[in-house]
């Protein structure tokens, strides 16, 4: 099983909920989809992928919710035939995380993963960082670098 | 918002192509996932109405590599054209780190092409952005049509580019322009990023 942090101080809490959950995969992710902690899943890629589809499923919930001129879906839940899905916002110094947790039915069940959701998100408020001021990320010369990737990529 | 990792060194940008109906958002993102090696992109989600029409967006992840010592990747969406998904196109662009503008070339398109460009600065205001601030290229796609049908890249550029940004030709169904696009925002993208300007 991968367990990994983009932002180290979302790994204690996310190995922590995983434990007392039972939860399969979890995925700890900006409102915009980037993953920032990440448990179960092997390719990057597909982590990806389902970050985009809960941070999509989060933002259009939220915008009904605005429609309806209502507070946000505290959380949204489906329940499948082996596997569960469970998708919650929590508001934290690094901005509005959407957490994303599969759980199988015969280890979990949604009142476990509920009832230690609320502690995942007291923990996760209480790592998050305050925001740093922007920083030089790559050297100046990175074109170079880009246009050998990119050439690369498509067999140029 | 792009993410940035120092401590692993990796970063992740979005970048959301947009444009009117039918402009080929969706076909740049197809000819990219056939011409990256399986080991360089992930699935291609489409989230498509039974017409294959996009109902709320296409999402490819690519790997670009090293660059200047970072693991770089690329989430590559796209928005539904058509004008009543407006909703979901404004959800897309959500922490967008650039954008491709993909106008449709046909001389009939170009009022559909305004009315998008005017709806992508509207959507990117209501995100709080403005779309001056953001990186942005624009592709002339379906340069590939007949003359009489098309309006050449350099009048697009009169009717479309406002700011002047990179623009490109294209006929993104055979691939041409596809990359050069992909390129071209790319490099405005993270020169943002190499700047230390907020990304």
């Amino acid at each position: 099983m991968t367990t990994r942090a983009v932002e180290p101080w979302t790994l204690e809490p996310m190995v922590g909920f995983v434990q007392e959950a039972g939860a399969r995969l979890v995925l700890v992710m900006t409102s915009a989809g980037q993953v920032l902690a990440q448990h179960g899943f092997s390719r990057a890629m597909d982590v990806m992928s389902a970050a985009a589809l809960g941070a999509a499923i989060m933002a259009s919930t939220d915008e009904i919710a605005r429609q309806l001129d209502q507070p946000p879906f505290a959380a949204l839940n489906h329940q499948g035939e082996r596997h569960g899905i469970f998708l919650a916002a929590v508001p934290t110094n690094r901005g509005r995380l959407v957490v994303l947790v599969v759980y199988d039915l015969d280890v979990s069940s949604l009142g476990l993963v509920q009832l230690f959701f609320g502690q995942l998100a007291a923990d996760l408020r209480a790592a998050s960082p305050k925001p740093e001021v922007p920083k030089q990320v790559l050297a100046a010369d990175f074109e170079r670098d880009l246009g050998n990737s990119l050439n690369a990529l498509f067999g140029r | 918002m792009s993410l940035v990792n120092f401590t692993a060194r990796e970063i992740a940008c979005k970048i959301v192509y947009y444009g009117p109906g039918r402009s080929g958002k969706t076909t740049n993102l197809h000819y990219v996932y056939d011409r990256v090696p399986d080991s360089r992109r992930g699935q291609m989600v489409s989230l498509a109405t039974q017409t294959d029409r996009t109902l709320f967006f296409d999402f490819l992840p690519i790997d670009l590599g090293q660059i200047s010592g970072f693991s770089t990747r690329f989430q590559l969406y796209t928005v539904p054209g058509q004008v009543y998904y407006n909703a979901t196109r404004r959800l897309v662009l959500q922490g967008a780190d650039g954008v491709v503008f993909v106008a449709d070339s046909q001389a009939q398109q170009l009022d559909e092409n305004l009315e998008s460009l005017q709806n992508l600065q509207s959507n990117l205001l209501e995100h709080g952005v403005d779309v001056r601030s953001l990186p942005l290229v624009m592709q002339y796609n379906k340069q590939d049509l007949p003359r009489e049908l098309i309006l050449a890249p350099a009048d697009l550029d009169d009717a479309l580019n406002f700011r002047g940004v990179p623009s490109f030709g294209a006929d993104a169904l055979h691939g041409a322009g596809v990359f050069e696009t992909l390129k071209g925002i790319s490099e405005l993208v993270l020169k943002r990023l190499a700047a230390g300007s907020p990304a």
